[in-house]
């Protein structure tokens, strides 16, 4: 504990956030994976997974992140948690007392109470669950590691939570395997939030389920949410999940963010030629006036991130491209009222949503 | 709609899987008709029984499941259109005549393009063997057909791709290469067991509009296997409702969309979440999906209706015909 409060001392008076709103600011972002060749492993290139990456996430709200799979937006998320380190760039955390952390650069023995701040929700409730531990082993390990509170309390707060997501607190000693799908991700969501985090990162945290069950789990998710005054930062491909449950979105395209925009603006006024594209393919629980519906097909298969085109990333399958856009990237501008978008062309595009 | 026109009737489909631990109905009385030229949804939540239903149409249904009874009648069209009728239910697994239709009469395509083709030989290898067992063609006809086929599923450079093994394809591209395959032999039904589950939202754009454009340009009959009710809208003309092992409701698209009359379409709608500018709040169903082990008695689905009455759990409910086209289980409309 020590040395937590060590890190806060030194750190806060040397860096602040744009709005004392903000709990956490990823500011540049990089992550960058070697890929090694032969005996010697020999570097040869970089997966640029996630290249400069900026965005902010507010006290208490939703944040989507969104894209297709290799986008970068799991290893964003993984960075947040410090399962990677980056490879450059801030992440600066806003501590409950307001004092302000850059996790980018905190040592990684250091980085222990953050993970107790900062939990994840993973995708796949069968694998991300140990079948050798029973279901009150997987939610209190985290308590047991960390010592955060004693064996007599444990249990009694493991069965309030275990409640409180909807399981019955008596098949605590049982196996994952006896549970089901959406069961798992209830054990899933309860191992973490044992340790009342701010913020919970849920990466996919409903892909794998049954619509009768995504329903479900969402709605414990914003219940959760209200009661325990949670943030979120909700990775997801389901752009209809996305739309129900954020507030903001950001998109990302091979490594970077192209738009980002409060969630109902972005369905009805895309900026970003990506981002029209991605909406335009959702397909709509609607029969009505199917025939009439365009999709735009884009053109050749997403970029390489070991070696993307020149310029914009989305240059070589965008329907508006021109020589600019092969020769100079776009930076992620501010077009007013919480809409940034990172094209050259933003202004001049009339973009179709999906809402009308 | 002719007699003609149809493709496939199912008649009281049963299949059980007998484990150790008890019979599993994994199909328990299924009816239903595919017809030429148009596409039929089969959705549920997994375990209703949807893909061992889609499986017994080509008879590969593993051991321990059998059919235990009902009819498949294949409508066989022969070269001076005549309709000859077999039933594929009767027809032994391994035999001859279930290899004619298998491959060549009904196609299938798998959800997972990363397992479903072999890594061992090459996308046109792959694609050849169909054409090589189906017909006369020589292998350089038959290579030649394969280039077509995937120039036709819109892949690029087919003439170089055909050489290629499939860990150089992407997902779609795979995907793309599967359905290739399955329309080598010019197919008259074609099955897609959840062909773009796996995929990302732009490729499964691209691939649900290839399947209805090769179905217009070959009047195919299309099976159409998913769980995503997006889906479903986008491709049904009719939609049957899967629950465990049963089909609850089935009619066109529209009505099945709009004028729902199954507790359990009508939950499964409100389960999922719309992109609309008004967010309505997602109204799940309860409960969960029984174990196959547990079936609760009378109709299956009474545990979680939110419309059960007394007799729900002892009386099962019947095939009730509600219009022309609309046919629904439930007691409520007996």
């Amino acid at each position: 504990m020590t040395a937590n409060t060590a890190t806060v001392v030194l750190v806060a008076p040397t860096v602040t956030m744009s709005d004392p709103n903000h709990l956490l600011e990823v500011n540049n972002l990089k992550k960058h994976f070697p890929i090694v060749r032969g005996l010697f492993s020999t570097v040869t290139g970089t997966v640029k997974a996630v290249d400069d990456v900026s965005f902010f996430i507010r006290k208490g709200e939703t944040l989507g992140l969104v894209g297709e799979s290799g986008c970068g937006k799991t290893t964003v998320g993984r960075c947040i948690v410090r399962a990677y380190l980056p490879t450059s760039g801030e992440m600066l955390y806003q501590l409950a007392n307001s004092s302000i952390v850059d996790l980018a650069t905190l040592p990684g023995k250091e980085v222990g109470p953050f993970r107790r701040d900062i939990r994840m929700i993973f995708q796949d409730p069968y694998s991300s669950l140990n079948p050798r531990m029973t279901i009150f082993d997987v939610v209190s390990e985290v308590l047991r590691v960390n010592k955060i509170c004693p064996n007599s309390e444990m249990q009694d707060r493991v069965e309030a939570l275990l409640k409180r997501v909807g399981l019955r607190p008596e098949y605590m000693q049982r196996y994952p395997h006896a549970f089901s799908g959406g069961e798992r991700q209830r054990i899933g969501v309860a191992r973490s939030l044992i340790t009342n985090p701010r913020l919970v990162i849920c990466d996919e945290a409903v892909s794998a389920l049954d619509v009768s069950i995504r329903a479900q789990i969402l709605n414990l998710l914003e219940e959760l949410q209200t009661d325990y005054n949670l943030t979120y930062l909700f990775i997801s491909h389901d752009l209809s999940v996305i739309r129900y449950i954020c507030d903001r979105i950001v998109v990302m395209y091979v490594g970077k963010v192209v738009e980002i925009s409060d969630t109902l603006d972005l369905y009805i006024n895309p900026r970003h030629p990506y981002t029209e594209a991605l909406l335009s393919s959702v397909p709509l629980a609607e029969p009505e006036g199917r025939e009439e519906r365009s999709r735009i097909h884009l053109q050749g298969e997403i970029a390489d991130p070991s070696n993307p085109p020149s310029g914009c990333y989305f240059n070589p399958r965008c329907r508006f491209t021109q020589e600019r856009c092969q020769s100079e990237e776009p930076k992620l501008r501010d077009m007013g009222s919480n809409h940034f978008v990172a094209c050259h062309f933003a202004e001049q595009m009339s973009l179709k949503g999906v809402i009308h | 709609m002719t007699s003609l026109d149809i493709l496939l009737e199912v008649k009281d489909l049963r299949i059980h899987f007998f484990t150790d631990e008890g019979i599993v109905k994994a199909v328990d009385g299924i009816d239903m008709n595919i017809f030429r030229g148009r596409t039929l949804c089969l959705v549920g939540e997994s375990g209703c029984g949807k893909s061992v239903a889609c499986r017994a149409f080509l008879n590969i249904i593993r051991s321990p499941g059998r059919i235990v009874s009902g009819e498949m009648n294949y409508y066989k069209r022969t070269t001076d259109n005549l309709v000859n009728v077999i039933n594929i239910a009767k027809l032994p697994p391994k035999g001859d005549k279930i290899r004619q239709i298998r491959g060549k009469e009904i196609a299938i395509i798998f959800q997972e393009p990363m397992t479903s083709l072999s890594m061992m030989h090459t996308v046109g290898d792959q694609i050849m063997e169909s054409i090589l067992l189906h017909s006369d063609a020589t292998r350089i006809e038959a290579r030649k057909q394969a280039i077509e086929l995937l120039d036709r599923v819109g892949l690029p450079k087919p003439d170089r791709l055909v050489d290629e093994y499939p860990f150089r394809l992407s997902g779609g591209m795979r995907q793309r290469a599967m359905i290739a395959m399955a329309l080598s032999c010019n197919p008259h039904m074609l099955i897609a067991d959840e062909p773009t589950t796996a995929l990302d939202v732009t490729t499964q754009a691209q691939i649900v509009d290839l399947i209805h454009d090769l179905q217009r340009q070959l009047n195919m009959a299309v099976l159409y296997i998913t769980h995503d009710l997006g889906v479903v809208a986008e491709v049904a003309d009719d939609v049957a409702v899967m629950y465990l092992g049963k089909i609850v409701e089935f009619s066109d698209v529209h009505t099945i969309f709009h004028a729902p009359m199954h507790p359990y379409t009508q939950a499964l709608l409100r389960s999922i979440p719309k992109i609309a500018i008004e967010r309505e709040e997602l109204d799940p169903i309860k409960g969960m999906v029984p174990s196959p082990f547990r079936r609760p008695s009378g109709c299956p689905f009474n545990p979680r209706c939110s419309k059960m009455m007394e007799k729900c759990t002892s009386v099962e409910p019947k095939i009730t015909a509600l219009g022309e086209n609309h046919t629904v289980q439930c007691l409520l409309y007996e």
